[in-house]
């Protein structure tokens, strides 16, 4: 199993870049970039920043959404990343993207499953070199369509879903799969996602299944505080079918909700139990934090992410953390 | 007068880093990424070029705000120049109707209303992560150039010194001091013609043509030939077979094509029209070899 760096593109851009240059000290072989979609810089640029300053790390964009942008736009976009990459060191992570972020921008979400089956589909095409004609709604209309540019490799895309329905189609089409939400879900969604891998046996040798879950290293009382936060953050984006797969209290996480709508993230974290705490986040010292990790093989895990807050000090945390997994590796 | 050249045509981001590294060494002063939904995706390809030279300007453009969200445009360009300085400078404008038309995007009318709107909310963005650079406007028609003076500079879409002399007057008496006044065309100076690149040339010359708008194309009397050749390549017709419907005029109006000999007094012509900006875009940035041809014209003209 690998350990993998996770940052944000509404990170500051001096910290992305000191945590991707101890990454590579450490020995970590990938990035994941997730897609502040708030946030103050371009995803694609800053993940081409990265593969330009440290040419020992593999980055991969896990998610952005092809809702906030033409089809055409993240195909080339992309690409561009896989030529400054070269050597396929570039992936794709598409999902729907958050459901705040989305609400913010106006954009509601009524197929998922057809618009990550058409985005798949159109990117694999364009990415082809065919001339594309297609219909289906703003941003996936395309007419004869043909690109210029051309591709040194297949780009990998993994999924960044979380619905039962969108984790069946990432065993159908996509290259891989980026799992985030409580632990108890963590394994059904698995599961979903191998049963109906099992369709295509040809891609089930070589299908990463990535494990991001909020992760913080905890060394003092007042870390707790943190986690707390990130806990009832996370949960006030998770939609209800991810919630009811955890097997949580509904009727709890809704009354988290809704102190976070109404009076804010600090109001919400005291309303956090120990046993959201547990099911939510990975936290806890470097060993405690690569023993959860090591459990997540199980689940038939590949790479696990260690994404922010990170801890304290997320360079410090990271190096900890870091030397801990090759110890205990 | 300041020199740019124009790269990203159907060249990888390895070939253009490697032509910009050139035209760098070669005394250069910009490089602009040209960014039309077929190509590669300039924001990136920008980062790539800075990554690997020291002091070269780098335009980025033009990206329509029909294609991308101002926020988009605004964070990429703030990126770039948190990355790597201030190295950049930023050309928007509507874009080409039918590239836009071929990803499903529509221009919303009046366009110069929402050019402008664009434009105020990617400042705002950029000022809110305290970043500034110079912002062109990309313009041909009379009701684009309206809005030129509300930007730091325009960069026409075309070269004949009659069409530019034309479009500066429209735009009139700009107040601000920063304001300057571009081309940005298809080019080929040479000095060892190429009947290959003067093809490009042309295909690239009946491209703006294509896209440019009624009162220009009347203005010079292609009006009539040209909307019969769109109607052709509406029909799904590639480009090159209806090349013969499209008058080698274009490439006189739209294009900069000039023996070296020859670019002194063009340049000389524009310089007097208070054109401080010009940029060769492609099929200069065709090979090394063209690019060169272009350095050492210039070379020559600024040791005179």
């Amino acid at each position: 199993m690998l350990l993998d760096l996770g940052i944000t593109s509404g990170m500051q851009l001096k910290q992305i870049l000191r945590l991707s240059e101890l990454a590579q000290k450490l020995g970590l072989k990938y990035v994941w970039l997730g897609e502040d979609i708030s946030g103050h810089h371009d995803v694609f640029t800053v993940a081409s920043y990265i593969l330009l300053k440290h040419s020992n790390l593999n980055v991969g964009i896990g998610i952005t959404s092809p809702l906030i942008r033409n089809i055409t736009t993240l195909a080339r976009a992309s690409v561009s990343l896989a030529q400054i990459g070269g050597d396929k060191r570039f992936r794709l992570g598409l999902g729907i993207g958050g459901l705040q972020d989305l609400k913010n921008l106006g954009i509601t979400v009524k197929n998922p499953v057809s618009l990550m089956h058409n985005a798949t589909t159109l990117l694999r095409r364009i990415w082809k070199g065919e001339t594309v004609s297609f219909q289906a709604g703003a941003g996936f209309t395309l007419q004869r369509y043909h690109p210029s540019y051309r591709l040194s490799y297949q780009i990998p895309i993994f999924f960044g879903v979380r619905g039962p329905k969108l984790l069946m189609l990432a065993g159908e089409i996509a290259d891989g799969v980026i799992l985030s939400g409580p632990k108890t879900y963590l394994m059904k969604a698995a599961s979903l996602v191998r049963t109906s891998l099992q369709k295509r046996p040809e891609a089930s040798r070589d299908f990463p299944f990535v494990v991001w879950v909020p992760t913080i290293l905890t060394e003092k009382p007042g870390d707790l505080k943190l986690v707390k936060r990130i806990v009832a953050f996370v949960l006030a984006d998770t939609p209800k079918k991810v919630l009811e797969m955890a097997e949580l209290n509904l009727n709890e996480i809704e009354k988290i909700k809704l102190a976070f709508r109404n009076e804010g993230i600090s109001k919400a974290s005291r309303m956090v139990t120990e046993g959201l705490i547990e099911e939510i986040a990975i936290h806890g010292n470097p060993t405690q934090i690569c023993e959860a990790f090591k459990q997540l093989e199980k689940l038939g895990v590949q790479e696990v992410v260690f994404g922010p807050p990170y801890g304290s000090n997320p360079e410090a945390a990271l190096t900890k953390l870091a030397q801990t997994w090759w110890r205990s590796s | 007068m300041k020199f740019g050249l124009g790269v990203n045509a159907n060249e990888t981001t390895r070939e253009i880093v490697k032509k910009s590294i050139e035209a760098e060494r070669l005394g250069i002063d910009y490089v602009w990424i040209a960014d039309v939904p077929v190509q590669l995706y300039a924001p990136t390809v920008a980062s790539a070029i800075a990554a690997n030279t020291r002091k070269i300007q780098i335009g980025v453009g033009l990206l329509s705000t029909f294609l991308y969200a101002p926020n988009h445009i605004a964070n990429s360009f703030a990126t770039l120049i948190e990355a790597y300085g201030e190295r950049f400078e930023l050309l928007i404008g509507p874009g080409d109707k039918d590239q836009l038309k071929r990803v499903g995007l529509s221009m919303a009318h009046p366009v110069p209303d929402y050019i402008l709107k664009s434009k105020h909310q990617i400042e705002k963005t950029l000022s809110k992560n305290t970043v500034k650079g110079r912002i062109w406007l990309g313009a041909q028609g009379p009701k684009m150039l309206k809005i030129a003076k509300f930007f730091d500079g325009v960069l026409l879409n075309y070269a004949h010194p009659n069409l530019v002399k034309w479009a500066i007057n429209k735009i009139g008496r700009v107040k601000t001091k920063r304001f300057q006044f571009g081309v940005f065309a298809p080019s080929y100076v040479y000095s060892d013609f190429d009947q290959n690149v003067h093809g490009f040339l042309r295909i690239s010359s009946a491209v703006v043509a294509l896209g440019a708008p009624r009162t220009i194309l009347k203005r010079i009397g292609l009006h009539e030939k040209i909307v019969e050749a769109k109607k052709k390549l509406d029909s799904g017709l590639a480009i090159k077979s209806i090349l013969d419907d499209i008058p080698l005029k274009t490439v006189e109006f739209f294009s900069i094509f000039k023996p070296s000999s020859q670019l002194g007094t063009y340049l000389s012509e524009l310089s007097k029209m208070k054109v401080e900006h010009m940029v060769f875009s492609y099929p200069q940035n065709f090979s090394e070899k063209t690019i060169k041809e272009l350095a050492q014209a210039l070379k020559s003209i600024k040791e005179q």
